[in-house]
């Protein structure tokens, strides 16, 4: 690649996210303008304070940390139940010394995108970790930001898979399904990463084994945090180990070739209690409606793992800095 | 009293337009902002037409500031007299300020979260869809402790029928911004189509407005005349309401008018979505729901406050003789 891909990672910060973030700021491909966490998984409070010391443990404290919405547009909040009270499961990171930036992320995601929709700067690719509260609530204020974004690449949904979280719905869209709504209208050309794509890598502990072994000075923390990760569910997930939601993400932006994908309509649904945060896909042009989103149907598993234990190995290279 | 530091959040709008003129012809009321929303009009036009009447009000001190040009989520509905648009220069006269560059909802969160830090807390007239109000509440969470109450035009109990069969406009065109704004931590002090419709302004009332109120006045009474809001088969005598005042009227004179405390809710979804309930046997609910005007008042508390109008024109013309 000649130039970097400027990216915003907007996230909930999380035990996958944590791992999708390391794998990112090890990457010269991307140019991280941001990190703007919101309510998700933890708290605001929480996924904020974590956002810091992630960027403290891999080694970019220079990266804006924006704090997102305290709460999801109109649903009461909930939260991730695979994280632990922190967020981070059991690993105890250091005090953050960086400090939060004052500037919101919904001001951070106006200033950045408006200022790509005005052609005064390359446009930018969202990766959506968490809840798209965030996204939602600028794409309302400043509608013209659309023309700033180049994609948005995001971890949510299931379409043939069940939910995470519910019957129908996986976290992110069942936490903030009117967000997620209000994305999935706008237009944008967009990657989804849905349960689909992510219970198709499963981070088994043999994998975890070998993150441990690889890592550099990160190994013990990514070590613990894939080893809290582990569902121990085999009769929903085929087999033990976590699916590698977040990271996904990442390896989309760097390794597009070991993803398959097709384009579909995809509506959420935010008025049913039943299926509330549903995805819902339009597969075969039956709602009328053109396709407003990608949806990652195949995923080289063994690629991705191989790719992401070559990607933290670089914090081995740059030694114990 | 002590003033109120007020931000008005508008979709001009007519009787958005008297508000406005109101509020800035009015000591009591400090206004620190006027925040645009797509409503009665698009976005372009509620905003072109408040700068129109902040402009012919002589007010360039106040901010006009663009908003939300599309509800949270549900497809847009504009305004029975949407065809308005912009108001036209015949109507209203020249002399528009320019809208500043901050955001709606980015400056009533700004407001709100300093007066929170200071204990002086804002009030905000909210007289559009509720769209910039909600989203400013979801951008922190010290924005609500910085608004003392909202007062809103909206909603319908028992005078419903006006733009649908079971919702007043206001929360029809928003009504996820409406329930954020009802569930959240702030008072809110509600003027129904049940309290504005009691007061209906004749022809002889618009003549006063443009006899005694300036340029400003006259503009109004053109508006007034030109988008004629009277229904005598509705409301069994001539004349037409102007909802939007009664929330600054409110502020001005309380004591024009009586309400019930109750809470609120809004249908957000279906085939009554937008349609408002109350409770009036919850006697602690934070909602004051507003059900009778002294009609007689409010119409002379507001056209007396825009003879201001007329008297800053003659004191200019006056001082402009010797230049």
């Amino acid at each position: 690649m000649d130039t970097t891909l400027p990216v915003i990672f907007d996230c909930d910060p999380g035990i996958d996210d944590t791992i999708a973030l390391l794998g990112a700021f090890v990457s010269p491909e991307l140019d991280i303008l941001a990190i703007t966490p919101v309510c998700g998984n933890q708290p605001l409070d929480k996924t904020l304070r974590n956002a810091l010391q992630i960027c403290e443990l891999g080694g970019r404290p220079e990266i804006p940390v924006h704090p997102g919405c305290h709460r999801p547009l109109c649903r009461e909040p909930i939260h991730g139940q695979f994280h632990g009270s922190t967020g981070l499961g059991n690993t105890v990171l250091p005090e953050p010394r960086k400090q939060a930036e004052p500037t919101s992320a919904v001001e951070c995601l106006i200033d950045h995108l408006g200022r790509a929709a005005r052609g005064a700067a390359p446009k930018v690719t969202l990766c959506c970790l968490g809840p798209l509260t965030n996204v939602a609530m600028a794409l309302r204020m400043a509608p013209e930001i659309a023309g700033g974004i180049a994609r948005i690449v995001m971890m949510g949904g299931a379409f043939r898979e069940p939910g995470n979280r519910s019957m129908t719905s996986e976290f992110n869209m069942l936490a903030d399904p009117h967000a997620a709504r209000i994305v999935f209208s706008a237009g944008l050309p967009m990657t989804v990463l849905g349960l689909d794509a992510t219970h198709q890598v499963m981070l088994l502990p043999e994998h975890v084994n070998a993150f441990a072994r690889s890592s550099g000075p990160i190994s013990r923390t990514v070590a613990e945090l894939m080893a809290f990760w582990d569902r121990n569910d085999a009769r929903r997930y085929g087999s033990r180990g976590g699916p590698l939601h977040d990271p996904l993400v990442t390896v989309w932006l760097l390794r597009p070739d070991l993803f398959q994908s097709s384009p579909a309509r995809v509506f959420v649904e935010t008025e049913s209690p039943l299926c509330l945060g549903q995805t819902v896909a339009d597969w075969f042009g039956k709602s009328g409606e053109p396709a407003n989103a990608d949806i990652v149907t195949h995923v080289d598993a063994q690629g991705v793992i191989d790719f992401y234990l070559h990607l933290l190995a670089r914090y081995a290279r740059r030694g114990a800095a | 009293m002590t003033g109120h530091r007020i931000i008005i959040d508008t979709d001009p709008g007519v009787d958005d337009a008297a508000a406005i003129l109101m509020a800035l012809a009015s000591p009591e009321i400090d206004v620190l902002g006027i925040t645009t929303v797509a409503g009665n009009v698009p976005l372009n036009a509620a905003l072109a037409n408040a700068c129109r009447i902040v402009g012919i009000a002589g007010r360039p001190d106040v901010p006009v500031m663009a908003g939300a040009q599309d509800p949270l989520l549900r497809d847009q509905v504009l305004g029975k007299y949407a065809l308005i648009g912009a108001f036209p220069e015949r109507l209203v006269g020249r002399g528009a300020v320019e809208p500043a560059a901050e955001r709606a909802a980015g400056f009533i969160a700004r407001q709100a979260r300093e007066a929170a830090r200071t204990g002086c807390a804002i009030t905000i007239c909210a007289i559009g869809p509720l769209t910039n109000i909600a989203l400013a509440l979801r951008l922190h969470p010290e924005v609500s402790q910085g608004i003392a109450r909202i007062v809103c035009m909206g909603g319908a109990f028992t005078a419903l029928g006006h733009r649908v069969p079971w919702a007043e406009f206001n929360i029809y065109a928003d009504p996820h911004a409406a329930q954020i704004v009802f569930s959240s931590d702030v008072p809110v002090v509600l003027f129904p189509l049940d309290v504005t419709m009691q007061a209906l302004f004749d022809a002889a009332h618009v003549a006063h407005i443009r006899d005694t109120g300036g340029e400003a006045g006259t503009a109004l009474a053109n508006l007034l005349s030109e988008y004629d809001r009277s229904d005598p088969v509705r409301y069994g005598r001539p004349g037409g309401p102007l909802h939007d005042p009664m929330t600054i009227a409110w502020l001005i004179a309380p004591d024009l008018f009586e309400g019930r405390r109750a809470t609120i809710g809004v249908q957000v979804d279906g085939q009554t979505s937008g349609h408002t309930y109350a409770d009036f046997t919850d006697h602690d609910a934070r909602t004051t729901v507003m059900r009778q005007v002294d009609e007689a008042g409010y119409i002379t508390l507001l056209t007396e406050r825009l003879t201001h109008y007329g008297t800053v024109a003659a004191l200019s013309h006056r001082g402009s003789k010797g230049k």
